[in-house]
């Protein structure tokens, strides 16, 4: 299955350029949470998608006041994936969220509280809240009617988004699909972190020894997906192919992984099974790697008994975890890992934990042979979901 | 692929035993409406599910300090499951996809959160709560009362969700690795959706639901579940799904249901059980209905049951199947000169929310 088109915001940058250039940078994108009072919270940052330029990059919409910023971010992408192939009709949109347009739906409790009407009109904020609008608002910018599948499974949600439109391809049920994932920081998410002290009031660790937690993110992703011999008839650049993808469900908890890892590893040994390649054609891994203690020991394990110290990062550190999008993001990432022939960075990694036998990507971006790359997401509610992809061979 | 109805269940506001609740709506039955209170002052009519309904779930540590929405879940999948004579073990499990549609979600839980932040600031969040919110929290319990470990899906979306769940479930079932799908929908109701649906102007003062009636005068909130075993053998076959496109205007949902219904109707079907909840959805598939298939039975339980939003296409598909089966079906809304059997019925539905689906199931007596 081919990936065709690709676009991206995030707070590594607009665009797949900027997201490159920060990559190879190791760029820190955690900044301070001012859109809502965090001086009650143990973590007070996280990776955030600037407005100013939000609203700069969309001042040509008719009325983006209208728009979730989400909304606004997936247009973006889409015009991005869109300019690659302008004439990619999709016949499905799949796409993963955890919480759509929720601030809107926290405006709309605040204005009830307050017992008068809120800021916007109170119907405006409701039609727009529902977590699959962001997805209809992009589709409409660009004219696509397709029906929207939108997968609400927690952090895997993105990886799911994409898993499932491959496999879709895949069988021959589908030719083109719109593939990705959103969300936006919420008042509500960001404290639900907080309040199951997930989230750090440190620096974001992944697999360090003394990680202590996450960092909220945001963004939006957007993978175009054809069947590779329509794609190449059409005489379309092909960027690189997904070749696997993984589920699996871990039973053991509703917040937390199965310490032995075995949901992880259920998910990555799926992926590779369906890519019908072993374990060691993998050379880079793109880690979920939230830094909280629980999910990096979980993955870790899995991912050492698996392979031979491949080399690993999680970006989560440089962009902080965007949930429902951090699949999509962190594909695209790994698309651009391929493209690039370069191993993107885990910043801010001091000590490995003497449990885990990983080889890291420390800190900076090292170049490297990468022809497959394989992308982990794990989420609340046991959902592990794996995808591969590899270099095109033209 | 073919795709089949092994079993059905469902959690309404008439009660959950799948024979039971059909007999009360051929008996003419509707659901009673209570009275929600707003702290705001407001009363808005809701339909509940009764305490009963929900009685026999299984009392597993998931479901302790669950709410509302998981438990109608996992009767309503259990019961699926029952009807069809299927007990998942951990190989069969194994090859068991889950599919949970919703679309407001775990509600309750969600106000309750987050109103303890708006009163009381951060340092009051309850985590308890917040994982209880996360849309796929239903599915998770149900997944780990019924030991599937391999494929779970949570899809969001509006009125139309269920049968895009359904539409999902044909792509997994491709697969020669599943040999079932649960797709399950549920939805909890609360004042915050009434006052909601209300400020939307989608909500009507007071019963009864009218369906295709004008004007337009609006739909009461239920709450419930749905669920449908799929496998690839059965006596009521899953035809066809059309997956449909989206409106952004309500003016356009009419367009949006013609292509659907042109899309099913290639030989006339005797039933449509529409999604006619006395809003704009209902002109769109009054027309639509007259057009492609005028001879059909027309039908609309949410006249009955509500709209309990992500249960409820697996509600109109359940009364589908179960009108083929039993060959009757409750007081029509309009239409038909036709009296003859039923053997084929297309389920329409239109969200409130952009999203427009279909399907079509067929009946083979002897199967």
């Amino acid at each position: 299955v081919a990936v065709v088109a690709a676009g991206i915001v995030s707070p590594l940058g607009f665009g797949m350029a900027e997201t490159l250039a920060s990559l190879r940078e190791g760029r820190d994108c955690v900044t301070p949470v001012t859109s809502f009072a965090v001086d009650r919270c143990r973590c007070q940052t996280a990776g955030q998608v600037l407005d100013t330029r939000l609203a700069e990059a969309n001042e040509s919409l008719r009325h983006p006041e209208r728009l979730h910023r989400v909304a606004q971010m997936m247009i973006l992408a889409l015009k991005e994936a869109l300019a690659q192939v302008g004439d990619f009709r999709p016949e499905l949109t799949v796409m993963g969220t955890t919480s759509g347009g929720m601030t809107f739906g926290e405006q709309y409790y605040r204005g009830l509280k307050a017992n008068q009407p809120p800021a916007r009109h109170a119907a405006t904020l409701i039609a727009n809240y529902t977590p699959q609008k962001p997805v209809m608002d992009a589709q409409e910018a660009f004219g696509i009617t397709a029906p929207c599948q939108v997968i609400a499974n927690a952090c895997a949600s993105g990886t799911n988004a994409i898993g499932h439109a491959f496999e879709c391809v895949r069988s021959g049920r589908y030719q083109r699909i719109l593939a990705g994932g959103y969300d936006a920081i919420s008042e509500l998410v960001f404290v639900g972190f907080d309040s199951l002290q997930a989230s750090t009031p440190d620096r974001c660790r992944p697999f360090d020894s003394e990680r202590s937690g996450m960092v909220l993110g945001e963004g939006a992703a957007i993978l175009a997906l054809e069947n590779v011999e329509s794609a190449q008839a059409r005489g379309a650049t092909i960027l690189a192919e997904v070749v696997g993808y993984g589920i699996s469900t871990d039973n053991h908890h509703l917040t937390q992984p199965n310490p032995s890892g075995s949901g992880p590893r259920q998910a990555m040994e799926g992926a590779l099974a369906s890519a019908g390649i072993p374990a060691g054609e993998i050379d880079y891994i793109n880690a979920h790697g939230t830094a909280t203690p629980f999910n990096d020991a979980a993955e870790g394990k899995a991912i050492a008994e698996l392979f031979n110290r491949v080399p690993i990062s999680s970006t989560k550190g440089m962009m902080g975890h965007s949930l429902g999008a951090a699949g999509a993001i962190e594909a695209i990432i790994s698309l651009l890992a391929l493209q690039h022939q370069v191993l993107p960075p885990n910043i801010n990694f001091r000590q490995g934990d003497s449990e885990l036998d990983l080889n890291i990507v420390a800190n900076k971006a090292q170049a490297g042979r990468v022809r497959t790359a394989l992308s982990n997401s794990f989420g609340f509610g046991g959902t592990n979901a794996s995808v591969i992809m590899r270099t095109h061979a033209a | 692929m073919s795709l089949h109805i092994a079993g059905m269940g469902w959690v309404t506001p008439l009660g959950s035993g799948l024979e039971e609740v059909w007999n009360r709506l051929l008996n003419g039955e509707s659901a009673v409406a209570k009275s929600i209170s707003s702290p705001l002052g407001k009363d808005y009519p809701v339909f509940r599910a009764p305490a009963a309904a929900t009685a026999q779930a299984p009392a597993h540590p998931r479901l302790r300090r669950s709410s509302a929405i998981s438990r109608f879940a996992v009767v309503a999948g259990l019961a699926a499951l029952a009807d069809a004579n299927v007990e998942l073990d951990e190989k069969t499990a194994a090859r068991t996809a889950l599919i949970f549609a919703v679309s407001n979600g775990g509600v309750i839980y969600t106000k309750r959160f987050y109103h303890d932040i708006v009163e009381s600031g951060a340092q009051a969040a309850s985590p308890l709560l917040f994982p209880e919110t996360v849309f796929n929290a239903p599915a998770s319990h149900l997944a780990a009362i019924l030991g599937i470990n391999g494929a779970s899906y949570t899809l969001v979306g509006d009125g139309a969700v269920g049968t895009l769940a359904l539409k999902m479930a044909e792509d997994l079932m491709a697969s020669d690795a599943l040999d079932h799908c649960l797709v399950v929908g549920a939805e909890e109701a609360d004042w915050l959706l009434c006052d909601a649906y209300h400020k939307w102007r989608l909500l009507r003062a007071a019963p009864p639901i009218e369906p295709f009636q004008k004007p337009a005068r609006g739909m009461i909130v239920s709450e419930g579940a749905g669920a449908l075993l799929l496998r690839r053998a059965g006596r009521v076959q899953v035809e066809k799904i059309a997956a449909g496109s989206n409106f952004q205007k309500q003016r356009e949902a009419a367009a949006c249901v013609d292509k659907v219904f042109a899309e099913l109707c290639t030989t006339p079907p005797d039933i449509v059980c529409a999604s006619a909840n006395g809003t704009f959805i209902d002109e769109a598939e009054r027309a639509a209905s007259i057009a492609h298939c005028p001879k059909a039975k027309v039908y609309a339980v949410k006249g009955a049951l509500g709209d309990s939003i992500g249960a409820s296409s697996l509600w109109q598909t359940i009364c589908a199947a179960q009108a083929l089966i039993a060959g009757r079906l409750p007081a029509i809304q309009f239409a038909s000169d036709g009296n003859g059997g039923l053997r084929s019925a297309i389920v329409s539905t239109c969200g409130l929310n952009q999203q427009v689906a279909g399907l079509r199931l067929t009946f083979s007596p002897l199967a």
